[in-house]
Order: C-alpha cells, then structure tokens, then sequence
C-alpha cells in the first residue's frame, strides 16, 4: 500500500517548533514501542525506561527524517536499536533490578516492600487492560452498521478517507464524521474505566 | 464534555488530523487546542487506545501507566532543546522563498564569504606560533552548544573547523579583521533561510573580540 504517512502532519509541526505535537505521536505509539520493546527485554522494570529513552532519541534525530519511510517505521528501528543498546549495556554491567530482585528469595537484606513493583505489572493493571479491551470489543458491536464499517475500514484495514468513501459509495465529510462518531461512541463507552480518581489529567 | 456545534467541530478535526486526514491550514489550529484543552487530550489517547486495541487487544493497557508514562516523558522533553529542522514545508515560507529567487546573488556571495572565513582561518593560524598569540576561537564550540535551537544538519559542517582551532594558537590580523566586519552580514544566514552554525559562531566570535 501507498498511502501517504497519517502521521506527515504532525511530524511536520514538531520540526517547526512545535514539541507538543511530538507529544501527539507519543500518545499515539506508547502502547505499540512498549509492547515490542517487551518483546526483547525480559525485565518488565526496564521496559519503560528504555521506551522513554526510544522517544526521546526520536525527538533529538527528528530533523533528519526525511519521510522515506512511514514515521512509525522510522520509530520502530530506533525502538529495536536502543533495546539492543540497553542490553549490551545490561551484559557489561548487570545490574539488579526490582524483579529480579523480588524473584531472589534469599536476599533479606532488601525487604521487598520497598519496592513497589512497576504498574505495568500489577494485577489491578492487567485487570483493567483486559476490561478496557472487553469494553472496546463491546462498544464496538453495538455501532451502527455504517459507523462499525467506517471505523473498522480505517483502523483495521488502514485505509485513506477517499477509499472508505469509494467503498462505503459516500462522500468523504461523511467518512470523517462517521468515523469521528464511532470514536466518541466507543470512548463514551470507555469513559467510566479511563476517568482518573486522584485528578491527574492528560 | 460540551457537545455544541464548535467543540464538535474542533474534536472532529482533531479526529481528522489523527487520521492524518486534515486539511494544512488546520494543523496548527488542532495542534494548540490539543495542548490547552485536557480534554480534547483524554479524547486523543481514547481514540488511539481504541484504534490499538482494535487491532490487537494485547495492546489494551492500563490508561494510569500511560499518563504517567507521558507525563514522565514530557518533563524529559522540556529540557530538550526545540527542533527548527531546515526545508519548511509551509506554503507560508514557500512563499518567502520564491521572493527571494530574484536575490540568488546574495547566496553566492554568502558561500563566497564563508570560503574567505574557512581560508582566513587556516591563514591565520600557526602551531608553532608565538607565546603571545590568542586562543580566540577555542571558546568556539561553547557558543553552538549553548544554542537554544538546535539545527542538526548543520552539526557536520561545524565540528570540523572547530576541531582544527580548538588547540590552535590564533594571530589577530587587523587587516582581516576589518575585512571580517566589513563582510558580516553575509556570514549570519544565507538567502535560503537555512541557517548555519559555522558561519554564524564565526561572525558572532569576530564581533565579540
């Protein structure tokens, strides 16, 4: 496929100045740069790490991507090359991390209540991951055939507005607003497990 | 949460824009709602959980990791110097190039300028040179790191010069010095707008002795 990189225009704000938009992509691939980092870091504590550190390498090399490739690609070789780093690093010098320690039963010297094992990793968390992706699945099923077929076409199939638009035989504002309107459905629905208790906001 | 006909349309173009389907003119506009409005934050991570998850639900995650991931992330990127790549693709700016095409003689002459400097600055120096000598350029490289904006590309082009004076013992010359001033405003930027580190910390050295 050759449709052009969804993420030009917010690649082209950051490179004029605007680091909130780096921002954007950021919220965008967190999810998808940790997952694959996790894939070659056993130690769930440094995933994380080595995710932020994958952004902000991105951040600093941004004004040498020329959009030859997707943005996302160009993000994932960074990802792959700074868990690679971290593990060259890990090997020449280990160092102890909260689950490898919490795995050691015989090191009382470091009670284990003093560290608290990531978020990431908690129970609770796994719960709510897995009740967010039910809440998706359901909300989902409940559209309307034109909204489900709208936003499935676009996040599933990864096609343009004027594709959608030549299949769905519509014009395109109508793609935009169909697909704007299934997002607000499925994240209304999602509102009650996203909302935050102590008042930290995005 | 209003739903009324504005914040509709400002949520859907940012709806648009994570599509990468909005219109040029309205990147900038959404790009600054997002950054004022928490809302319309919570509204983009949603839909990019939702988008994920579509696509693979071992992708669903806990949202609190997420914001704090980002919000660790972004106290890291305040300290970041701002990116101002080169070669904007703003219509705007496009626009100034092509007023300055009829003025292409200024480039020539800002390159002209920067090979005097580059050939000055290997005539002036001498290893061997006498004690009294100034080290004037070794505070060179000073001057480009304490640069809020970082223009990468041009990194290449100034770390070789920089190397080559950096433990050089300098002669001031009073003849090239004036030439210098005299030819400063050349030095600065070229007619293309892309600015030059080397040039620049040459002339602002010049200026400051």
């Amino acid at each position: 496929m050759n449709a052009p990189d969804a993420d030009a225009p917010l690649v082209e704000r950051v490179k004029q100045g605007d680091v909130k938009a780096f921002e954007m992509l950021v919220v965008k691939y967190q999810r998808r740069i940790e997952r694959l980092i996790g894939r070659m870091v056993r130690d769930v504590d440094l995933v994380p790490d080595i995710a932020q550190e994958t952004f902000i390498r991105a951040y600093r090399a941004l004004p040498q991507f020329r959009g030859d490739s997707a943005f996302y690609t160009w993000l994932y070789r960074i990802a792959v090359n700074t868990a690679k780093k971290s593990l060259m690093e890990l090997k020449r010098d280990p160092l102890v991390t909260e689950s490898a320690r919490a795995g050691r039963d015989e090191d009382d010297d470091n009670p284990r209540v003093e560290n608290e094992p990531s978020d990431a990793a908690t129970p609770d968390a796994v719960l709510a991951s897995k009740q967010i992706a039910a809440a998706v699945n359901f909300a989902v099923e409940a559209l309307s055939e034109d909204l489900r077929q709208a936003i499935t076409l676009r996040e599933i199939e990864g096609l343009s507005y004027e594709e959608i638009a030549e299949l769905m035989n519509c014009p395109i504002g109508t793609v935009r607003s169909r697909i704007f309107r299934a997002r607000e459905a499925i994240a209304a629905r999602l509102r009650p497990l996203l909302d935050t208790r102590e008042g930290d906001r995005w | 949460m209003s739903i009324d006909g504005f914040d509709g349309s400002a949520r859907e173009r940012l709806s648009a824009l994570a599509d990468g389907e909005l219109d040029p003119s309205g990147w900038k506009t959404s790009c600054a709602a997002w950054a004022q409005d928490p809302a319309l934050r919570a509204d983009w991570h949603a839909w990019h959980l939702i988008g994920d998850v579509l696509r693979s639900d071992d992708l669903a995650s806990n949202p609190r990791h997420d914001r704090d991931f980002c919000a660790k992330l972004r106290s890291r990127l305040d300290a970041e110097p701002v990116i101002l790549a080169p070669a904007p693709a703003d219509p705007a700016s496009r626009r100034v190039d092509r007023r300055a095409r009829p003025g292409r003689w200024s480039a020539a002459g800002a390159v002209a300028a920067g090979v005097v400097l580059v050939v000055g600055t290997f005539a002036v120096v001498r290893p061997g040179g006498p004690p009294t000598a100034q080290v004037a350029l070794g505070d060179a490289p000073a001057s480009i790191t304490a640069s809020p904006v970082a223009a990468a590309p041009a990194t290449e082009t100034t770390a070789q010069p920089v190397a080559i004076v950096a433990d050089s013992k300098v002669i001031r010359d009073a003849q090239l010095e004036r030439y210098l001033e005299a030819h400063k405003q050349f030095a600065g930027t070229s007619a293309l707008g892309v600015p030059s580190a080397f040039l620049r910390s040459a002339t602002l050295d010049s200026a400051a002795r």
